[in-house]
């Protein structure tokens, strides 16, 4: 926490911190400064002079002069408003004037400052470019002759590594444009949508937006996303009882305000044509419609006893694993496995709470995240950002990562053994060797010397690393700071703290015809019909897989439930219903009560169990280097199977095909 | 970038015009095509629109409220500016506006004092000091001189002319005439219509 000091805004005394931004500081007591290029927690480059304000005296760009004791800061003079009101004037004279047609209309910081500064029409020439506008994709329209040259998506871009978008030409005439100037698809562009988020007008803009409502029609909802581990925090905004757009959320400022294509775009596939609406039955071999009583009934007669399980995967509420697990202890069911359990257990999963949002260096041991093929983008987004932001990273992988490439210190090859020779250079460097940490006959090299000199130099140093490495990685947290296990779904650590690791078989054993009746919750990644007698699947979507399966009971998807997760940092995160569940379906909880109460059998969960379960935290302990090899790890396969039925219902197919046409 | 000028450059370049209104446009004009970094708004867009504004004045288009947009601009351009190019060639309009009062009103009658804009001016022979030489006819690379060239044996001679519409405002005439019988006047003062 930085020192409190006393600035002066517009006469009267404020305590702020010291060394932050003058926008952020009047922000923080209810000042607002006008800015156009200005994006919370990146450095300011004081281009628009939109933020200019009096420092003693003098104008000065408020996004860059950093807070010292006894400023006396005037943030609204005549000659401020004066000089704020030219340079809107003089964008305003290359801007297209169509605020009433124009999407963006209700967000729009020109429209709102034209608004303040009381500019009905620009006193300037117009000035009109005719830009080619790239709609070529259905993700993001690009209209540069709606562009403020604010910057703001060319900084963002950089940030999280992407590179994309990049100013062409100078002056009133320049653009943003791609390499060569290319369409989006064709140069690198992984449709994160992160300079959606950042345009302050229409320049950027959802290609599906049109007609979809006003902005100040849609009803916000802060949410997450469950498609994968990275669990985003998400803004939905809702129109009509439909889903109009998902924005990321969260704080602006945090390197983790970031969500990648699947999330932003995913929810098409909540009113695909695949859309499971009602529950389903095997008659005849054909699935036919039936009444959920009925399909419950045969469930809930089906699924109990010896010789029955249940399987879910592990993006799911804690709320329906709790569900799950009561009706696995009413009914007697012999096995219930969460698909989490095949890629780790408790101690490989649960740490300490660690706030990698803060760390200034990051260790990402094992891990390989990517933004381009989708795998735990967000957090691959997090590690770019902060690294940009001048964390430090050491990278430890045994195959070739592409996070390497920004990476202070590299090390590759066997990672357990990297760790040890790491924790070894870390003792030499000086620091109190742990109690129980073995290091002998690690070897040093330059580069884990190198490494060992940052994690030295660290404040609070974070390890990101895998559940197979995590028992090894978490050794370096001894030390000082901490260590993060990354499951390899949304809620991989609620299920498990909700205690649905594993009871009985394992998940393999299960689809194997371990089991001769099978209940699956959610899509896993199941090659076929699991080789069992009777199956019965809750799904969001249908596949080709699941069109073999005897009953199938629509599920809600997660943008139509309530709930909470823990996400992979171990924070409890709120779920929140935005729109009404299409069909007949239902949230997994309400179809596990429904099947019990077909049993005759009542399940009841309350919320400050889910509370006091999911505060568990495990001290980390000295362990010896391994990897766990009883573990298995998640690739990119698994991942895209476990996301087909996403990708099939969505736009983003079309990204998947182009992507594989780019390839070959 | 090799040849790009700097700013004691370009405003010793428009030495070379005495009227602050071209002094103006060729400033800009450079100072847009080199060193300007458009890193900033005020500056690039402010000198673009000033650019505009000076052309048509320039070109006779000019009204009082292009001259109020010059006036506006400059001093809050100074003001907003990022660094000190923008804020130099702010600094140099202001002191055109400042050091010559008047001269940028004046061109919105259709006057250019300074007798440089093109569009304001009109080449004009004196008929009075015209020796039909034939000097400007052969360095008029317009053929807007009309004339014959005077022969020693034949009294009398009719002065030359120059024919507005194809005349461009080179001034190679007035510079090859030994008589000054070459004047620059407003276009409003003769009877041509406006090329």
């Amino acid at each position: 926490m930085a020192n409190l000091i006393t600035i002066k805004i517009n006469g009267t005394e404020h305590k702020v911190p010291e060394g932050v931004n003058l926008i952020d500081a009047a922000q923080s007591v209810g000042v607002h400064i006008p800015n156009f290029c200005y994006l919370k927690g990146m450095k300011g480059i004081g281009a628009c002079r939109m933020c200019l304000v009096e420092v003693n005296g003098r104008a000065m760009t408020a996004c860059i002069m950093k807070t010292k004791d006894g400023m006396d800061v005037v943030t609204d003079s005549e000659k401020l408003k004066e000089s704020r009101k030219f340079v809107v004037d003089l964008i305003l004279s290359m801007h297209p004037l169509d605020c009433m047609t124009c999407t963006k209309a209700g967000v729009c910081e020109l429209q709102s400052y034209a608004y303040e500064f009381e500019i009905k029409e620009s006193s300037f020439s117009r000035k009109k470019f005719g830009f080619p506008i790239d709609d070529k994709n259905p993700f993001i329209k690009r209209d540069p002759d709606y562009c403020i040259l604010c910057g703001r998506c060319v900084r963002v871009c950089k940030e999280q590594g992407t590179s994309v978008l990049e100013f062409y030409g100078r002056g009133v005439g320049s653009r943003v444009t791609t390499a060569a100037d290319k369409p989006l698809q064709d140069s690198g562009c992984t449709f994160c949508g992160s300079c959606l988020d950042v345009c302050p007008v229409n320049a950027i803009v959802e290609a599906d937006r049109w007609r979809k409502g006003r902005e100040w029609q849609y009803e916000k909802t802060e949410s997450v996303c469950l498609y994968c581990a990275g669990a985003c925090d998400i803004k939905v905004s809702t129109h009509k009882g439909d889903v109009a757009k998902v924005c990321a959320g969260g704080d602006d400022a945090m390197a983790e305000h970031f969500i990648c294509a699947l999330g932003r775009y995913g929810f098409d596939s909540l009113n695909a044509e695949t859309r499971v609406l009602n529950p389903l039955k095997k008659v005849d071999g054909t699935l036919q419609e039936t009444t959920w009583a009925d399909a419950a009934k045969i469930v809930s007669e089906k699924i109990k006893g010896a010789g029955s399980g249940i399987l879910t995967v592990s993006s799911i509420t804690n709320e329906d694993a709790l569900a799950i697990k009561g009706y696995y202890e009413a009914a007697g069911v012999e096995n219930l496995v969460a698909s989490v359990s095949s890629y780790s257990d408790k101690a490989s999963l649960i740490g300490d709470a660690v706030d990698v949002e803060n760390a200034d260096l990051m260790i990402v041991a094992g891990l390989n995240p990517n933004q381009w093929t989708r795998f735990l983008p967000s957090i691959d987004a997090l590690i770019r950002t902060k690294a940009d932001r001048k964390a430090k990273l050491v990278v430890i992988n045994s195959e070739d990562a592409k996070i390497a490439e920004i990476a202070d210190v590299v090390l590759s090859g066997d990672e357990a053994s990297l760790l040890k020779s790491l924790a070894k250079a870390i003792a030499d460097a000086g620091l109190a060797l742990p109690a129980g940490l073995d290091v002998l006959g690690a070897s040093v090299s330059e580069d884990i010397t190198k490494a060992a000199e940052l994690f030295k130099n660290a404040q609070s140093p974070v390890v990101i690393t895998t559940p197979q490495l995590y028992q090894a990685a978490a050794n370096l947290a001894l030390f000082k700071g901490g260590a993060v296990s990354v499951g390899y779904e949304a809620n991989s650590k609620g299920v498990t703290l909700m205690g649905l690791q594993s009871k009985g078989l394992k998940c393999t054993d299960m689809v194997e015809g371990k089991v001769s009746s099978l209940l699956t919750v959610g899509h896993g990644p199941l090659p076929g019909r699991p080789k069992v007698d009777f199956w019965a699947a809750i799904v969001t979507n249908m596949t080709d897989v699941v069109k073999e399966a005897d009953i199938v009971l629509p599920m809600a998807a997660y943008l139509e439930t309530d709930g909470t997760i823990v996400d992979y940092q171990g924070r409890l995160k709120k779920l929140s219903k935005t729109v009404e569940p299409l069909g007949q379906a239902k949230p997994v909880a309400a179809i596990f009560t429904e099947i019990a109460k077909a049993a005759g059998k009542d399940i009841s969960i309350s919320a400050s169990e889910i509370e006091s379960l999911a505060k568990e935290t495990v001290k980390v302990k000295a362990a010896p280097f391994e990897k766990r090899t009883d573990l298995h790890a998640v690739s990119l396969e698994i991942e895209e199977l476990i996301q087909a039925h996403i990708v099939n219902g969505s736009r983003l197919f079309w990204l998947k095909e182009v992507q594989k046409v780019a390839v070959s | 970038m090799a040849d790009e000028k700097d700013i004691k450059t370009i405003t010793e370049d428009t030495s070379k015009y005495r009227c602050p209104i071209q002094k103006a446009i060729l400033f800009l004009d450079e100072f847009i095509e080199g060193p300007m970094c458009a890193k900033c708004l005020p500056c690039p867009m402010g000198s673009y629109e000033m650019r505009v504004r000076c052309k048509r004045l320039a070109e006779g288009q000019g009204t009082l409220a292009d001259v109020e947009a010059i006036k506006n601009i400059a001093p809050i351009m100074f003001e907003a500016s990022m660094c000190k190019k923008g804020k130099d060639t702010a600094k140099f309009i202001i002191d055109t506006l400042e050091n010559l009062p008047g001269v940028y009103e004046a061109h919105t009658d259709g006057n250019c004092p300074d007798k440089e804009c093109a569009k304001l001016t009109a080449y004009r022979v004196i008929g009075d000091k015209c020796t039909a030489c034939d000097e400007c006819k052969v360095a008029c690379k317009d053929f807007a001189i009309l004339g014959e060239k005077r022969k020693p044996y034949l009294s009398g001679y009719y002065s030359y002319e120059v024919v507005d519409v194809r005349c461009t405002r080179c001034g190679k005439c007035a510079e090859v005439c030994k008589y000054g019988a070459i004047e620059v006047v407003n276009i409003k003062d003769t009877l041509a219509v406006k090329a």
